[in-house]
């Protein structure tokens, strides 16, 4: 709204030349984040006590701990999150760029899925019944067809050339350039895993928040980069026009992020819930690939990574198919829990590696 | 889906034109549908009823509707009635699968073959007696009727304890559903009556002595006599345990004589003559054999089967449905060995409601792993004390022969014939309403849940008897869970071990022992994912856990658990460990025991380590086990360090040490941290303070009013 006004208030006359700042990247990611954490500040306090009052609180599951009880602290933060986003983008962001549409839509989809998820396990009083795995799985589908239909077509907002081209850190030039079918089922599988990884992490407090903000941030910087003509040529990197407009998104998230995590670190006033890690993971994914960074996911998000296969080899391979447990406990912060670390440890551990990550993935800007 | 859209509009234009040809037929003489089959067990009672329906109406018009290549075609064209088919199959259950596809495609067009029958033959009646033959025809009359075309009536006959799935499905929609025993009202509280079964040619109760002028061999006097028979095509599992049996039983030949049909199976898969006979000259010499005549005579089949029943005590068989109706019919008290695996568990359900007559005992097969193959088996040792024992009890015999009398309804065709002429002759079930038909048997998962439950909330004093409420039913769900341990899925196996376990079935320790100490090795791409025996992990780690809820404490479990405590699977380990306090006052002290634990606190798995410091708290009596546990102070784990402190408090606790300074010395080295560290979170303390009171208070109260009772009864025993 802000981006909108300032532009044609600075056209229409000298006095308002100073609203000029509006078409810089830059000022608007900075003035993005800002009014998300503002309303994160703002709005928290009450929506906790609310859900607090309405019931809407985390319920009792089953994790194989002895001390792991989180059940009745009020969830579905993701709510208050995906709420600063879309208000801050709302005063800062440029609405006709497919690079606010997409991640945004990816945000919304997962996140009204995730409230589903969230309202099914608040209804039936149980953690482990929300919403059942198919329909789940379904609805991730549905979107990551659709938005792996459109990368490939004519919607893309990176051009359908563009689209199928491989990225691989390390490398400065795309490998190959994939089909456009196989590409569609590349991303497809790849937007699902990532979604279903953060939601995977969800399990401690503060330790899906941080590091979604590491990777959230350095997209933003990749964002940046390959959006400016100078830098991407500088860096070897491909020039996507427009993709700059994801730098103020990620801007927005990294500030929405920072205001949740004051409320939601050890120990917890409010969770995310699966409204808030669906939302989140959906975005992260969805922003990846447009970038064409999905290769750099593994380091960068290497800890959601661990905790997805972790939880997926315990389950899949070990307990139904082997018989027996291959790590202690699954996912990856179960496990050290149950080695006796304490969870503000584990958290804060996680937080380090994934800050680590982050680092050596932002390394990768110029070594290749 | 368009298949579906077919069937309903070629059924719509089907009936449009012939509603009214029908309506007009109703007039002609009675014509009568009649379908079921798959077995001879659905077909005769439906042939039953057709002849007690043509002694009154002769000029009635029969169609009998089966399908093809099943029993029906071979009887039903035997006894002379005019025979059509249509296509149908099992249900394989709800699960996606080609076979479901299969099922409903199949159905489907059977149910359109149905409806050109129907519509054709325009019957007044549709007696159906279940089996999944008879689906077609009842979805199509049902149908049919619904859609105004078809003023037909529709029967069932449900001739087990527990209904058919086709009976369950589309019973609601029936005029009238006759059942065989009272239990089944519950399923069909609305249109069930009770009549009982229809037999062609009854059975009639034969005089004694008549009856031991037919017999064919001779009886000799003074004796109690069982007849044993699984059947006419005769029963493997019976048969065998009654040849075992035979060697217990001899002793006792002066007293009892035993007839034995062996049964008419000749397929490939069971001979049942030439087996038995080949399992006699294995077992006994030739002289033992020879000298069994004078209490055993064995026979294939029993033409006269009324006077065989007529000179016995006591009837060893299964409980199909047929067999209960005869040993009703003539008053005969069994012993009864149900088929296990059947759908719905019908002949155990039959069995039930016969025994809470009081009418019958029931003996459960046993399912076994002989040799890596599937064995059912009886036991005949118990086989033959549960004989004698009932041998023994005249009273108790002749009261279950009253009972066995009362328990299933007579004169079951003319019942019927008054409920399809609606002519009120005989009152058919409604007074029975009242029939207390216990609760349904749980399934396996649900068992466990309960089980489990009790089990958690209560270690100490679990006692599974009181989960289930009844000893008879805990007997069945032991052998349900003991067949369960056959399985070739690991995870199934993995079920029975722990209902074997929380049932306490004692018997099956043995059984238990064996897959613990199996190591026949998984395929190749499980090993190298980690996978290691065919009994995977869970399945050895519980079954440490079941020996140790079953209690039995005996050498071969000792060594059993003593191998497993170097299981290479980490929660195998721990698991011994774990159960050793259980065991402690068998294990203190023993040297191979302290020697095997003090070798795991060195497991590379810390919970290992753990719970062998536990372990050793329990078992230790000497310095090595306080040396042991005091060289864990550097250890990396605080719970490794934890648990060597349980240990040592353990120690102390069982006086093996003596509280000194010494001791004190050792543990001021165990913590890492100040000791004073204690995480703070008072208005959780403050809330767990005043839920803990309430709780304990409500508990008292509890107590209280308990407490009290007590006292009431004690002073009225006073």
């Amino acid at each position: 709204m802000i981006f909108e006004l300032g532009r044609i208030l600075q056209e229409y006359s000298d006095l308002f030349s100073f609203l000029r700042l509006v078409n810089y990247l830059t000022f608007r990611a900075i003035m993005a984040a800002l009014s998300a954490a503002v309303f994160m500040f703002v709005f928290s306090r009450s929506f906790i006590f609310h859900m607090h009052r309405l019931g809407f609180q985390d319920q009792e599951r089953d994790t194989g701990l002895a001390t792991h009880d989180k059940s009745g602290t009020p969830t579905m933060g993701g709510i208050l999150i995906i709420g600063a986003v879309v208000f801050s983008l709302g005063l800062w962001g440029n609405w006709t760029s497919p690079f606010l549409l997409y991640p945004l839509i990816a945000m919304l989809w997962h996140g009204a899925m995730g409230f589903w998820d969230d309202y099914a396990k608040i209804r039936r009083g149980s953690g482990n019944r929300g919403m059942s795995e198919r329909m789940k799985l379904l609805l991730q589908s549905l979107f990551s067809a659709g938005f792996a239909w459109a990368m490939v077509g004519p919607l893309s907002p990176v051009g359908p050339e563009m689209a199928t081209r491989i990225y691989v850190p390390f490398i400065k030039y795309p490998l190959f350039s994939l089909h456009p079918v196989l590409y569609g089922i590349f991303i497809f599988l790849f937007v699902i895993f990532v979604s279903n990884a953060v939601n995977l992490t969800d399990g401690l407090d503060g330790l899906a928040i941080t590091p979604s903000l590491f990777v959230v941030g350095v997209l933003g910087v990749f964002a940046y980069v390959e959006g400016n003509t100078i830098y991407s040529s500088y860096l070897f990197y491909p020039y996507l026009r427009g993709a700059g407009e994801l730098t103020v998104f990620a801007a927005a998230c990294v500030g929405a992020g920072l205001g949740f995590l004051w409320y939601n670190a050890y120990p917890a006033q409010i969770f995310m819930g699966d409204t808030g890690s669906l939302a989140i993971g959906g975005t992260m994914a969805v922003i990846s690939v447009l970038l064409k960074q999905e290769f750099l996911f593994p380091i960068l998000g290497g800890l959601f990574v661990a905790e997805a296969l972790t939880s997926q080899i315990q389950d899949k391979i070990g307990v139904r198919w082997l018989g027996r447990r291959i790590f202690y406990r699954a996912p990856l912060h179960h496990n050290l829990q149950h080695k006796g670390i304490a969870e503000t440890k584990v958290v804060i551990r996680l937080w380090i590696i994934s800050g680590l990550l982050a680092l050596m993935a932002l390394a990768t800007l110029k070594i290749r | 889906m368009i298949s579906l859209l077919g069937v309903l509009a070629v059924l719509l234009a089907a009936g449009v034109l012939s509603a009214r040809r029908w309506r007009r037929a109703l007039t002609a003489p009675r014509r009568v549908l009649l379908t079921g089959g798959g077995t001879g067990g659905h077909v005769n009672p439906a042939l039953a009823i057709a002849e007690a329906i043509k002694e009154r109406e002769p000029d009635a018009r029969f169609l009998y509707v089966g399908v093809a290549g099943k029993a029906e075609a071979v009887i039903v064209k035997r006894a002379g009635y005019p025979l059509a088919f249509v296509s149908s199959r099992g249900f394989p259950g709800m699960r996606p699968s080609p076979a479901l596809v299969r099922f409903v495609a199949t159905v489907g067009w059977g149910i359109l073959q149905a409806a050109v029958i129907l519509v054709r033959f325009r019957p007044h009646w549709v007696i159906a007696t279940g089996g999944y033959v008879s689906a077609p025809i009842v979805s199509a009359a049902i149908f049919l009727r619904f859609l105004r075309v078809a003023p037909v009536r529709i029967y069932m006959h449900e001739q087990n304890s527990v209904p058919g799935q086709m009976n369950a499905l589309l019973g609601r929609w029936a005029d009238r559903v006759l059942l065989t025993f009272p239990q089944t009202l519950s399923y069909f509280p609305k249109n069930g009556v009770v009549v009982g079964y229809p037999v062609r040619h009854a059975i009639g109760a034969v005089p004694r002595e008549e009856a031991l002028q037919r017999l064919g061999f001779r009886l000799p006097p003074q004796r109690r006599v069982v007849f044993v028979f699984g059947g006419s095509q005769g029963a493997r599992t019976i048969n065998r345990a009654l040849v075992e049996a035979l060697g217990h039983l001899a002793e006792h030949r002066d007293r009892l004589f035993i007839i034995h049909g062996m049964g008419l199976a000749r397929s490939e898969d069971y001979h049942a003559a030439e087996d038995t006979e080949r399992l006699l000259r294995e077992l006994y010499p030739d002289q033992t054999l020879d000298s069994f005549s004078d209490f055993y005579y064995r026979q294939d089949y029993f033409h006269n089967i009324a006077d065989v029943y007529a000179v016995s005590d006591l009837v060893v068989c299964r409980s199909g449905a047929g067999s209960l109706n005869e040993l009703a019919r003539l008053g005969k008290p069994a012993l009864l060995i149900p088929k296990a695996n059947l759908p719905g568990d019908h002949q155990v359900m039959n069995a039930r409601a016969m025994k809470q007559a009081g009418a019958a005992e029931v003996l459960f097969e046993d399912v076994l792993l002989a040799d890596g193959r599937v064995e059912i088996r009886v036991d005949s040792r118990e086989l033959a004390s549960r004989i004698l024992s009932l041998l023994d009890d005249e009273e108790r015999l002749s009261q279950m022969a009253l009972r066995s009398r009362g328990f299933l309804r007579r004169k079951a065709t003319a019942r019927i014939l008054s409920e399809l002429y609606q002519d009120r002759l005989y009152d058919n079930g409604y007074a029975l309403q009242t029939v207390e038909s216990g609760p349904p048997f749980l399934s396996n998962a649900q068992l466990l849940r309960r089980l489990q439950a009790a089990h958690a909330s209560n270690p100490k004093d679990y006692d599974p008897t009181e989960v289930v409420g009844d000893l008879d039913d805990l007997t069945y769900y032991r052998h349900r869970a003991a067949a369960l341990l056959a399985s070739p899925s690991w995870q199934v196996r993995n079920v029975g071990v722990k209902l074997v376990g929380l049932t306490r079935y004692e018997a099956k320790v043995p059984a238990l022992l064996h897959m613990l100490r199996d190591r026949t090795p998984v395929g190749r791409l499980k090993r190298l994912l980690g996978g290691d025996f065919e009994q995977v992990g869970f399945i050895r780690r519980n079954i440490v856990t079941a020996l140790s809820v079953i209690g039995r404490f005996d050498s071969s479990v000792e060594a059993a658990l003593l191998e497993a405590l170097d299981d290479p699977y980490y929660e195998v380990r721990a698991e011994v460990c774990r159960v050793v306090p259980n065991f402690a006052q068998h294990l203190a002290g023993k040297d191979a025991w302290v020697e095997a634990l003090l070798r795991r606190l060195r497991d590379p798995s810390f919970e290992v380590v753990v719970e062998a410091a536990k372990a050793l708290g329990e078992v230790g009596v000497d310095g090595r086990a306080l040396d042991a546990l005091v060289g864990l102070k550097h250890a990396f784990h605080w719970q490794v360090r934890n648990a060597a402190l349980m240990g040592i408090k353990r120690l102390l606790d069982r006086r093996v040490l003596r509280p000194c300074e010494e001791v004190l010395r050792d543990v001021n080295r165990f913590l890492l941290t100040a000791p004073d560290f204690r995480p703070t979170f008072t208005i959780r303390e403050n809330y767990n303070a005043i839920v803990n009171l309430c709780r304990r208070g409500n508990m008292g109260r509890e107590e209280a009013r308990q407490g009290r009772s007590d006292l009431e009864v004690s002073r009225k025993d006073a």
